[in-house]
C-alpha cells in the first residue's frame, strides 16, 4: 500500500463521481444538464489528476473543460430539437448493442487494469515546480517535433473547422 | 499490489465503458461528441495514474496527457464545424438522417 489513506479516499471519491456524472450525461432529457453532466464529470477527473499530485495538468483541464462544455452547452441549445428536455424525446439507437459493446470494453478494461503485477509503487515524485520545469524543459528539447505538431494540427483543425462552417457563397446569376 | 494504480485505471475503464455506449447509442451528433470525450478522458486518468505511480521519473508520461487534451481539442473543433455545415444544409444534427455519408 502506498501514499496515504487520504489520497486514496480522494481518488475513489472523484473517480465514483467521475463516472456516475458520466452516466448521468446520457440518461437526462435535458441536453443542457447533459453538458453540465459531463462539465462536472470532466472537473472531477481535473480533481483526480490534482489528487495524483500533478497539480499543472490538474488546472489546465479544469480550465479547458470548464470552456469547452460551455461552448457545448450553447451548441446544443442551438442545434438540439428539444434543449430543455420537456418533450421527453428519445434520441437513441441500437442500444442493446450499445450495452454490450460498453459491457465489453469495461469487463476486458478491468482485466487489463486488475490482473497484471504492476510492480513497485514510485515514491520519488517531483514536487509541482520541479514538475512545470521539467515539463517545460521536455516541450521545449526532446518533444518539440510532437509539441510543435501538436500546435500546427490545432492551427490546421481551426481553419478547416471555420472553411467548413461558413456559408457558401451563392454563384452570381443563380436563382 | 498499487491499490491506487488500481483504482484510478478502475476508474478510467468505467470512463472508456460509458463513453463507448454513448458514442454507439446516440443519434445526435454532439451527443456522440459527448461520448468521445468520456472516452478520451479515460485515457487521461490512466495517463496520469501510470505516470504518477510507476515512472515519476519519466516527464514524457506528462507530454502524452498534452497530446491526448490537444486531440479532445480538435475533435471539439472539427466536430462543431461539420454540426453547422449539417445544420444550415439539412436543419439537423440527427445522424439517423445521415446515411448518405455512408461510403
Amino acid at each position: 500500500m502506498t501514499g496515504s489513506y487520504a489520497e486514496l479516499f480522494f481518488l475513489v471519491f472523484f473517480g465514483l463521481a467521475a463516472v456516475w456524472f458520466g452516466i448521468v450525461v446520457f440518461r437526462t432529457h435535458s441536453m443542457v444538464r447533459s453538458a453540465m453532466a459531463l462539465l462536472f464529470s470532466q472537473t472531477a477527473v481535473g480533481a483526480m489528476f490534482l489528487v495524483m499530485q500533478t497539480e499543472f495538468l490538474g488546472v489546465l483541464q479544469l480550465m479547458m473543460m470548464a470552456t469547452e462544455m460551455s461552448i457545448m452547452a450553447l451548441f446544443m441549445v442551438m442545434f438540439m430539437m428539444d434543449p430543455g428536455g420537456m418533450g421527453a424525446m428519445d434520441m437513441s439507437h441500437q442500444k442493446r448493442l450499445s450495452l454490450r459493446a460498453g459491457g465489453i470494453g469495461l469487463v476486458a478494461a478491468l482485466a487489463v487494469s486488475w490482473l497484471p503485477d504492476w510492480g513497485p509503487a514510485a515514491s520519488n515524485i517531483p514536487d509541482a515546480g520541479r514538475q512545470v520545469e521539467l515539463l517545460g524543459i521536455e516541450l521545449l528539447g526532446r518533444s518539440m517535433f510532437i509539441f510543435e505538431s501538436a500546435g500546427l494540427t490545432i492551427l490546421t483543425s481551426m481553419i478547416a473547422a471555420t472553411m467548413v462552417a461558413i456559408a457558401p457563397r451563392k454563384k452570381e446569376g443563380a436563382a | 499490489m498499487i491499490v491506487e494504480l488500481s483504482v484510478a485505471l478502475s476508474v478510467g475503464a468505467g470512463l472508456f465503458a460509458v463513453g463507448l455506449y454513448g458514442a454507439l447509442s446516440q443519434t445526435n451528433l454532439v451527443m456522440i461528441m459527448m461520448g468521445i470525450e468520456l472516452i478520451l478522458a479515460a485515457a487521461l486518468v490512466n495517463l496520469v495514474a501510470f505516470w504518477r505511480y510507476l515512472h515519476p521519473d519519466v516527464i514524457s508520461g506528462q507530454m502524452f496527457v498534452l497530446i491526448v487534451m490537444t486531440v479532445m481539442a480538435v475533435e471539439m473543433a472539427v466536430g462543431f464545424g461539420i454540426a453547422v455545415a449539417r445544420f444550415r444544409s439539412r436543419g439537423s444534427v440527427e445522424m439517423e438522417e445521415a446515411r448518405e455519408l455512408k461510403g
